[in-house]
């Protein structure tokens, strides 16, 4: 049976074959293709689908989820910095606030002190012009009363001169009230 | 001129037993040129997705490519048979694949294994005879469902159910001719044009314009050849996805 096979194999590829119509038609050489195409086919097919596609869409997989989770983890860090960033600027808010109630605290406490020393000065000055103006009024009516002695004198003398009579110190008073 | 037939002679390579198989008769096991395109293809196909199946998170070129193909194939099964498609991936990847790989093989070596009818042929029933088995596993007997569309007026299906069934059957061989027919007549084409460069090249002065003629086409040819062949591929690889379709969403059809 083999070797009769090979007889007609053989004769396929003389010219006198190949004129006749289509080398696809050739039939004796169809059951040979099929089988070994199956073959190959269903090897190449458990390679694929077993070993190298799983780790092609592996690979692909894994990249997605490389760069969801890349792209998720920026997203958190820039919440994270803006929250920060939040966070910084009501420190430096608050800063500020209570910067400005130190100062103005400090203007406060300045300005009373100097308000109570200003008083405390004015009190002094007051006392003493008080003084001054006491002891003035003392001079004043002191002299005055030695302007009236003067004048009783000046008055005597001058009536003693005029009229060579002593005037008492009554009729002096008198007169020159 | 050289017959341009001559390209598709099979031609024995390694000669292996002959096995009687009882019913079929004798099948000759030899390695032939169109084994070993096969063979060579399948070869390529692991030797290039083992260096581009890498787990590099940034791919390089290989690996872009690889995934690429991947891509392709994978949108594909998923816009046509949806969330399902996932399961037939290695099936239709692979058909994708080894078809892609022996048409581009032809354009590099002399011999293209999917312009044997026996090849494509055995395809085509392949993918049908999948698309019936997946048929009854996910529906029953329901599967012949397939052949009576809902929403028509009932004696419409005396004429319907005949159409369908027949459109069924003739489905493995169009699949098969069409990527048969594409490959035998671009090589047909191209080596016509390619003798007659030979040809008019060795009659003279004149000969040479219409030669330098057959030539340009010639090389017009050999890039939308580059491209039936991808295109054939994806052809292939489509329809075996709309027909899965076709038997995984039954109930919506």
């Amino acid at each position: 049976m083999a070797t009769e096979n090979h007889g007609t194999v053989e004769t396929t590829e003389a010219p006198a074959h190949e004129s006749g119509g289509l080398p696809q038609l050739q039939f004796e050489h169809w059951g040979g293709q099929i089988v070994w195409l199956l073959l190959i086919f269903a090897v190449l097919y458990v390679v694929l689908s077993k070993g190298l596609l799983p780790r092609v869409s592996g690979a692909i997989d894994e990249r997605g989820a490389k760069i969801a989770g890349d792209i998720a983890d920026a997203r958190r860090l820039k919440d994270e910095a803006e929250v920060q960033a939040r966070a910084a600027a009501a420190e430096v808010a608050e800063a500020r606030a209570k910067a400005q109630k130190t100062a103005a605290d400090a203007k406060a406490k300045a300005s009373a002190q100097a308000a109570e020393r200003q008083a405390k000065e004015e009190a002094v000055l007051a006392e003493k012009l008080a003084a001054a103006e006491a002891s003035i009024t003392t001079a004043r009516d002191e002299a005055m009363s030695h302007v009236r002695t003067v004048a009783e004198e000046t008055a005597g003398a001058i009536v003693e001169k005029l009229t060579g009579k002593t005037a008492s110190a009554a009729e002096l008073k008198a007169a020159l009230a | 001129m050289a017959d341009p037939m001559h390209q598709f002679q099979i031609q024995k390579i390694v000669e292996l037993p002959t096995v009687t198989v009882p019913g079929l008769g004798a099948i000759d096991l030899s390695i032939t040129n169109s084994v070993f395109a096969m063979l060579l293809a399948a070869t390529l196909i692991v030797v290039f997705y083992a260096a581009a199946a890498r787990k590099a998170v940034v791919p390089g070129r290989l690996q872009t490519v690889g995934e690429m193909l991947y891509g392709l194939v994978d949108g594909l099964a998923e816009s046509i048979i949806g969330h399902d498609g996932k399961k037939f991936l290695p099936f239709v990847f692979t058909l994708f694949a080894f078809v892609l790989f022996m048409n581009l093989q032809g354009m590099f070596l002399v011999f293209t294994a999917t312009s044997q009818l026996a090849v494509t042929l055995t395809l085509g029933i392949m993918v049908i005879l999948t698309v019936i088995g997946v048929g009854f596993a996910k529906n029953g007997i329901k599967f012949f469902k397939l052949f009576a569309p809902s929403g028509v007026p009932w004696p419409l299906y005396f004429l319907l159910v005949p159409i369908e069934i027949l459109s069924f059957l003739i489905r493995p061989i169009t699949l098969g001719l069409r990527l048969f027919g594409n490959m035998l007549g671009g090589h047909v084409v191209l080596k016509i044009f390619a003798g007659f460069v030979v040809a008019l090249g060795g009659l003279g002065v004149l000969g040479w314009a219409g030669a330098a003629l057959a030539l340009s086409s010639v090389i017009a040819l050999t890039a939308l050849e580059f491209m039936v062949a991808f295109l054939q591929a994806f052809v292939f690889a489509v329809l075996t996805c709309v027909y899965l379709n076709d038997v995984v969403h039954l109930d919506s059809h």
